[in-house]
């Protein structure tokens, strides 16, 4: 495999080919682009880029109409052409918009074809604005489920979510520009792994290997910080990305994988110190991976970039009416960890730093003095 | 009419630390101060120096603003506030002025100009900027005391700028502003505890000022009568809790027992030959403990504190004089150190404290007239009231409604 063949990043229906359009000016080299739609107007955006145009015996390049039918079957007939655009990637990144034809329908057929070609499939897909109505968002619901079971890892973004974001009176096209930069920052710097050079590097089949099985809740958050103390800073934002609070995300994963990437003053101290900061908060008792790259146009700036995964919970058991929402979101009941217990009293509290030492820990553990016998 | 003797006025004064609340309430009579009550609770909500449980906060800090009216039987209208830990940086500021040519003089506006222009200077992005302190004034590169009237072209006047979060801030001022109380200014606990300490003969000669506290280990650095900068160290006498809780396996509070009447800030081979008990009285649930091992955790911690300090101190004062490599000595301040806040209390704090800073310290205990508060503790509200008596007269105002007026004239 070309090692520049490693991210395949595809927009698939009108929102999705929308956002990809967007990000693919600000991705590094190696990630490649590709545009699947049923319109062939929407891929008259692509501006040279790799382009697929689906169903066009059902639907002679137009739109869906927001059938997902029309769309499931527009997208397997097109099954050959899927495939060979899929081979050879070690990761392709599916961003699509639910609730509509193409996206909704195709969506999970895409993710199988990708599995099948040997990618490891992670998803990101919108879901539609609360009052664009019953249809789009049940659709969008259904999809979800479909999608969620086919790919390797999902993140899913609620639009209402996004408005959220930003002050009241914003143009529409700055909530967006904001979802674009975290997508897009995550991006940068899960791509930037499969690029040679890395100050700590991470091994790419390592990073795939977190996504392992199908349909697992996924973890994928960005933040970005300048100045002194970026690195925690970055860390922090990381936190209140709101990536970090989608639907079906999960707030603890097992395994996680983290990208730290700096500009020329990033030392090793202040990587850890932000992977300690993730650890914390997105836990990663199973594995953590660690990726620091060094970019020299970065200045003081340091993005922390999170992706994670668990194994799948078994499937949660149909609850009948009587069941009260929220309920699975309850927390579950957790024992003291190795790390707790070293901090004591300030377990749970935010780190604190000095000369890259945890100084909530005690003294005598971090210089590992015996201390007398008991008697 | 003659000029009318103005009502005394009170004096009030909060220092929020993370493990206490102490709030004192003085007034002066015929030019000397007098106290009129005193309040000392348990901060709750507030961890390593940070606030983290606002409601917590709020109600512990209402609850000594309620003691401390209820005791004096006078209303609080304004209030002074310690700041101290993580979120307060201190910085330097300079201000220039080129003094006009033709007498070469400098004047009281040419004085003024380059103290404006200092504090023109914005601080950073979601700072707010707290008080600004005197520094060295330069005229042509010497220090001088007073420069208006003197020769001189260029006039350089430097302040120690203190910031802090802007957020915590406005969350202590609306806090207080809630109980209809005014926060009439912002001290740093530090310098606050400094003022009840050091003699201003000693500030003078160069002294550093640690203020070992629960949450955080705040320092200040004098010389030649200015502060020279300041810092904080977000570690502090719960970390030694802490420490010895983990070690032995104990509950929070029978750690903090063991740490006052056990712990000392130097370890001794022959402690470990010692075994103390818990309790003492040997009886159901009680337990041995080797005395070294509680020397030694408690140690540790304290010289490792102690150690950050000094490299504190001299990574500032390494940007303050770049290329010159001051050390930590009597030559540079020949006052020593003084160890104050609640763990100076600590067993041979004040010997440790010499080895690991490398000046000779004592232990700052604030002369108070009660006794009762001649502790390292109080440090920081006797120091914050001296400083806040010596602070421009508080204005005469008179207390809401004419009852409360004239109750004040007859205790009068």
């Amino acid at each position: 495999m070309e090692p520049n063949r490693a991210i395949l990043l595809v927009g698939l229906g009108g929102a999705g080919c929308s956002i990809v359009a967007r990000l693919a000016p600000s991705l590094p080299a190696e990630v490649k682009v590709a545009l699947i739609d049923t319109d062939a107007s929407a891929l008259a955006q692509a501006n040279g880029r790799e382009t697929l145009q689906l169903g066009r015996a059902q639907t002679r390049g137009m739109g869906t109409g927001g059938e997902v039918a029309v769309g499931a079957a527009a997208a397997e007939s097109e099954e050959p052409q899927l495939r060979r655009l899929f081979t050879g990637y070690a990761l392709v990144v599916l961003v699509t918009g639910l609730g509509g034809g193409t996206g909704s329908g195709a969506a999970a057929f895409l993710a199988t074809v990708a599995t099948d070609a040997g990618a490891t499939v992670l998803a990101y897909a919108t879901i539609p604005f609360s009052h664009e109505g019953e249809r789009r968002k049940r659709q969008a619901s259904e999809a979800l489920d479909k999608l969620g079971a086919k790919a390797h890892g999902l993140v899913a973004v609620q639009n209402d979510l996004l408005l959220l974001q930003v002050s009241k009176d914003a143009p529409l096209s700055e909530s967006f520009a904001a979802a674009d930069e975290w997508v897009g920052g995550a991006l940068r710097a899960l791509a930037g792994t499969f690029v040679p050079g890395a100050l700590v590097p991470a091994d790419p089949a390592a990073v795939r290997s977190i996504l392992a099985t199908p349909g697992s809740p996924t973890l994928f958050t960005y933040g970005c910080g300048q100045g002194t103390g970026a690195a925690l800073a970055a860390a922090r934002a990381a936190n209140e990305c709101p990536l970090a609070h989608a639907p079906g995300a999960t707030t603890k994963a097992a395994s996680l994988f983290v990208a730290v990437t700096g500009g020329p003053t990033l030392s090793a101290t202040e990587a850890f110190e932000a992977v300690a900061a993730v650890r914390m908060r997105f836990g990663g008792e199973t594995s953590t991976l660690l990726c620091a790259r060094v970019v020299p146009d970065f200045g003081d700036r340091v993005e922390v970039a999170v992706l994670g995964a668990s194994t799948p919970a078994p499937k949660p058991v149909k609850k009948g009416k009587g069941a009260k929402p929220g309920e699975e979101n309850q927390q579950i009941f957790g024992f003291a960890t190795e790390d707790s217990m070293r901090r004591g009293l300030f377990g749970g509290t935010p780190l604190t730093f000095i000369d890259g030492q945890d100084v909530d820990v005690p003294t005598y553990i971090r210089r590992a003095v015996r201390l007398p016998a008991s008697p | 009419m003659t000029k009318s003797k103005p009502l005394p006025s009170l004096i009030a004064v909060i220092d929020i630390g993370t493990h206490k609340t102490v709030g004192l309430v003085g007034q002066i009579i015929d030019g000397k101060a007098r106290m009129l009550s005193f309040s000392e609770r348990r901060t709750e909500g507030v961890v390593k120096g940070t606030v983290v449980d606002l409601e917590k906060l709020h109600n512990c800090v209402h609850e000594a603003v309620n003691d401390l009216e209820r005791v004096a039987q006078r209303g609080i209208e304004e209030v002074y506030l310690t700041i101290a830990g993580p979120s307060v940086a201190g910085e330097r500021v300079k201000g220039f002025v080129a003094v006009p040519a033709h007498d070469g003089k400098v004047t009281a506006r040419d004085f003024n100009e380059a103290m404006l222009s200092a504090k023109r200077l914005e601080p950073p992005a979601g700072r707010a900027t707290i008080l600004y302190m005197r520094q060295p004034t330069m005229l042509d590169g010497k220090s001088v005391e007073n420069p208006v009237g003197l020769q001189g072209k260029r006039l350089e006047v430097n302040f120690w700028r203190v910031t802090m979060e802007e957020g915590n801030v406005r969350f202590r001022v609306n806090m207080i502003n809630a109980m209809s109380i005014h926060v009439r200014d912002f001290i740093l606990a530090s310098h606050a505890a400094a003022c009840a300490l050091i003699s201003e003969a000693e500030k003078q000669g160069g002294v550093l000022v640690v203020d070992f506290g629960a949450g955080t280990t705040d320092w200040i650095l004098y010389f030649k009568g200015h502060i020279l900068c300041a810092g904080s160290i977000p570690v502090g006498g719960e970390h030694l809790t802490n420490d010895l809780s983990v070690a032995l396996r104990i509950s929070r509070d029978t750690a903090e027992d063991l740490k006052v009447r056990f712990g000392s800030a130097l370890h001794r081979e022959t402690d470990a030959n010692q075994t103390i008990w818990k309790d003492g009285d040997k009886g159901v649930g009680d337990q041995q403990f080797n005395r070294g091992t509680i020397t030694q955790v408690a140690a540790l911690r304290f010289q490792e504190t102690l150690e950050f300090v000094r490299k504190d101190v001299l990574h500032q004062l390494e940007q303050i004089f770049p290329g010159h490599a001051v050390k930590l000595d009597q030559n540079f301040l020949p006052s020593g150190a003084i160890l104050t806040g609640g763990t100076a209390n600590l067993a041979d704090a004040a010997e440790a404290s010499t080895n690991v800073l490398g000046l000779p310290t004592r232990v700052g205990i604030p002369q108070f007239e009660k006794e009762a508060y001649r502790k390292p503790e109080y440090a920081g509200v006797i120091g914050m009231m001296k400083a806040a008596i010596e602070d421009a007269p508080p204005p005469v105002r008179r207390p809401q409604g004419t009852l409360a007026w004239l109750k004040d004239m007859f205790r009068f």
